[in-house]
């Protein structure tokens, strides 16, 4: 009803090449100035840009870049904090893989982010979908779907969940009204990692605006065509919606999984009573372990070992993201 | 132009070179408090508990900067978990806190990594008395020679009991009762009152080596483990049937009543924990909280020892005397000893265990039950607390509470933890 509403076909409000939207295709932007020597001027001004740059180059450079050079090394050593670290070559990678613990925080990491992203990303879209026609107090909405993105990651709402999954809480009661008499899942090592899930889809704010900048962007006439010929609104869901903004899709399953994989304040906080990321290494994900063998068992040198191996798998899924894209992202012609 | 840029420059430097100075200055701030012009010094304390704790802490430093007015006091605190933390980082980048709060079971772990001053020379030198303790609780600090905390109470293991419950089932725990009897007494609890009678102290590193204790043995010797996986796989194997028939209360109900304990969120109706936990019962449930004793496996012995929170010291301190002040005022003023009251065990020291005489009823109980203690004479030396103690004990309670929740049988538990204690003892 309400798109048959917008009169005929007036151009799709900016065609630029699909802006923000396809950050992973789009070319490198501006191209280089004119390729003379620089002028004294242009020399300080360059100096200028330096210095204030200089800040963030100094962050970069000792707070992000040495310590990751730092850890690299100490990931071939035994250090303990305390003494000088000792080269011990593999030995932390062997530990490692041989730790029944550690393949019990891939596990649970891999679970949370197979389950999690995939969810949260539905529900993203599901959302922009209905979003992304003209009603009435849309504003109201969109922000309001979009506030537990930006509140979700603290401490508070951690906690706040902790005590909605507990035992007589809003969750476990809502269970009893359907007949389940399970308890809450804060105490089951099974089902704590669904609160995990849980949280992350809540969030589902952040990519549900990107989604929805990338459904604006979808030509109306393609939708208008389809409907002529009576194709089904899944059908102009599946063939022309999900095409079009591909790349957003792409650019919000790289981004989330990325993310998921790097998950620790909520599972920290919301698992941890008495053992740290429990019960019974339930919400034990992998930076939960890492932190527990640095801080808790004094290990850097396995605990960076690990950072170094969490930094490889998480490239390696990057990687094949990236080659899966030509099967199904459609970039459109000139944007790529 | 031309000007105008070298002015623009000019002021940039200005920026960039004061956004330096202060990154410096930061940098600086992050240093041990030390002393300044005046003669005045300031000192860190350290130590981890509850909000009531820092309350009283900071009450008693407040009675201290009065009297030593050249001598300032800055406090932090947190969570028994993560102060350790927070100490070990700071401590490894050579920035310990001056004081800080200590147990047995860190002083081997620490002394290894050179981190705890030796206190005996300022004792020596006339800055910390060692003498008015009581039951011998000066040698509590000592480890090879060396003088590495100073105790300021003494505790114990005990059974908090709900009283209320232990009453109307009909059960009175006796010094001397046996693990039998405690366990039956359990279970008429469970039938009468329709709760678990104990909370399950199968994860509790410090009840368990009273029981190894019993048996002429110990949790630790001073290098590794002193018990075997026979040992503990009969300990876990019974437990995990107590948990299973509900004697024990149900670890995913304990889980999440937390941070209340299983007793004052009435899931149980017993628990073992140090004696001078037993204020924080009173305080956090609606029942009334009592002590009792110690199970045992022949009828008398009990295994038990004092134990004791201590004060110690960083090596690296600049103001070793100073702190031997500091150290010496908490440990021996009385009017602190009246506002620490039990709070970290019973007092040490003659002087402040007089000068507080409880008149609640928890705080009679636990002085009632130390006395006992004494008197029965039930204590015993305490046995070792290797380097990688504290890593044992969070090893052991995590392993317990996998097991207990069926996610890891019993045989699976045991061999993991022998595994994990070994990398920790080693290490």
């Amino acid at each position: 009803m309400d798109t048959a509403v917008t009169p005929a076909p007036t151009p799709a409000p900016v065609t630029r090449p699909a802006g923000e939207a396809a950050p992973a295709g789009s070319p490198p932007g501006g191209g280089h100035p004119r390729g003379r020597t620089p002028t004294g001027r242009a020399r300080r001004e360059n100096l200028a840009g330096y210095l204030f740059m200089s800040p963030w180059i100094a962050g970069f450079l000792l707070l992000t870049a040495g310590p990751m050079v730092a850890s690299l090394y100490f990931a071939f050593t035994d250090y303990n904090l305390f003494d000088a670290p000792r080269w011990i070559g593999l030995d932390n990678f062997t530990e490692m893989f041989g730790d029944p613990r550690w393949r019990t925080s891939v596990e649970v990491t891999g679970w949370y982010v197979v389950i999690g992203t995939p969810l949260k990303l539905a529900a993203a879209l599901g959302v922009a979908l209905l979003l992304n026609q003209s009603r009435r107090g849309q504003g109201f909405y969109r922000a309001a779907f979009y506030a537990p993105s930006l509140i979700g990651a603290s401490v508070s709402i951690a906690i706040v969940w902790r005590a909605i999954f507990s035992d007589g809480a809003a969750v476990d009661r809502g269970q009893q009204l359907l007949g389940m008499d399970a308890g809450g899942w804060i105490g089951d090592p099974d089902r704590i990692i669904y609160a995990l899930v849980a949280l992350t889809v809540w969030q589902f704010g952040a990519p549900m605006v990107i989604f929805l900048a990338g459904l604006k962007q979808v030509p109306r006439e393609l939708y208008e065509a389809a409907q002529v010929d009576g194709a089904s609104p899944w059908r102009r869901f599946w063939h022309i919606t999900l095409p079009m903004i591909s790349p957003v899709l792409f650019f919000n399953v790289l981004l989330e999984t990325i993310h998921s994989f790097q998950i620790f304040g909520s599972a920290y906080i919301i698992g941890s009573q008495g053992n740290a990321c429990g019960p019974a290494d339930g919400t034990l994900v992998y930076t939960c372990y890492l932190y527990i063998q640095g801080f808790e068992n004094s290990r850097m040198g396995l605990a960076s070992a690990m950072a170094w191996m969490l930094l490889l798998a998480v490239g390696l899924v990057t990687a094949v993201l990236f080659w899966s894209q030509r099967r199904w992202v459609h970039y459109e012609e000139g944007a790529r | 132009m031309r000007t105008q840029g070298t002015v623009d420059r000019r002021s940039l430097l200005k920026v960039a070179g004061s956004s330096l100075a202060a990154l410096g200055l930061t940098a600086a701030g992050c240093g041990t408090g030390s002393g300044s012009g005046d003669g005045t010094v300031t000192i860190r304390y350290t130590w981890w508990g509850s909000d009531d704790r820092a309350k009283r802490i900071n009450q008693s430093i407040a009675l201290f900067e009065k009297k030593f007015p050249k001598i300032k006091v800055k406090t932090d605190f947190q969570p028994y978990a993560d102060f350790w933390k927070k100490f070990n980082t700071q401590a490894s980048g050579g920035n310990a806190p001056d004081v800080f709060q200590n147990a047995i079971g860190f002083l081997r772990k620490y002394d290894a990594k050179n981190v705890l001053l030796d206190l005996r020379e300022q004792a020596e030198a006339g800055n910390l008395r060692l003498d008015g303790f009581r039951a011998g609780l000066e040698k509590f600090g000592e480890v090879d020679g060396k003088l590495l905390g100073i105790p300021v109470g003494s505790n114990s293991m005990a059974l908090v009991v709900d009283q209320a419950v232990f009453t109307e089932a009909g059960v009175t725990p006796k010094p001397g009762w046996t693990w039998d009897e405690y366990h039956a007494a359990l279970a008429r609890i469970q039938q009468s009152q329709g709760r678990a009678g104990d909370a399950g102290p199968y994860g509790i590193m410090y009840l368990y080596d009273l029981y190894l204790r019993q048996q002429g043995k110990a949790f630790f010797t001073t290098s590794g483990l002193g018990f075997t996986e026979a040992d503990l796989t009969d300990w876990w194997t019974k437990a995990y049937e107590r948990v299973r028939s509900g004697v024990y209360a149900d670890p995913k109900k304990t889980i999440q009543a937390k941070p209340k304990s299983a007793v004052t969120a009435g899931l149980a109706g017993s628990e073992f924990t140090w004696d001078n936990f037993a204020v924080r019962y009173t305080a956090e449930g609606k029942s009334t909280y009592g002590l009792a004793p110690i199970p045992t496996t022949d009828g008398r012995k009990t295994g038990q020892y004092l134990g004791s929170l201590m004060l110690s010291a960083s090596k690296r301190t600049k103001h070793p005397k100073e702190v031997a002040q500091f150290i010496d005022f908490m440990v021996h003023d009385p009017e602190v000893g009246r506002i620490m009251g039990y709070d970290r065990g019973v007092p040490a020291t003659d002087a402040q265990f007089q000068a507080y005489v409880p008149t609640d009823e928890v705080g009679k109980q636990i002085a009632a039950y130390e006395k006992q203690l004494v008197e029965s004479r039930v204590l015993e030396p305490i046995t070792p607390h290797p380097a990688g103690a504290d890593v044992c004990e969070a090893a052991f309670l995590r392993l317990a509470e996998e097991m207990s929740l069926g996610k890891r049988p019993v045989a699976d538990a045991v061999k993991q933890y022998f595994t994990e204690a070994k990398t920790a003892l080693s290490s």
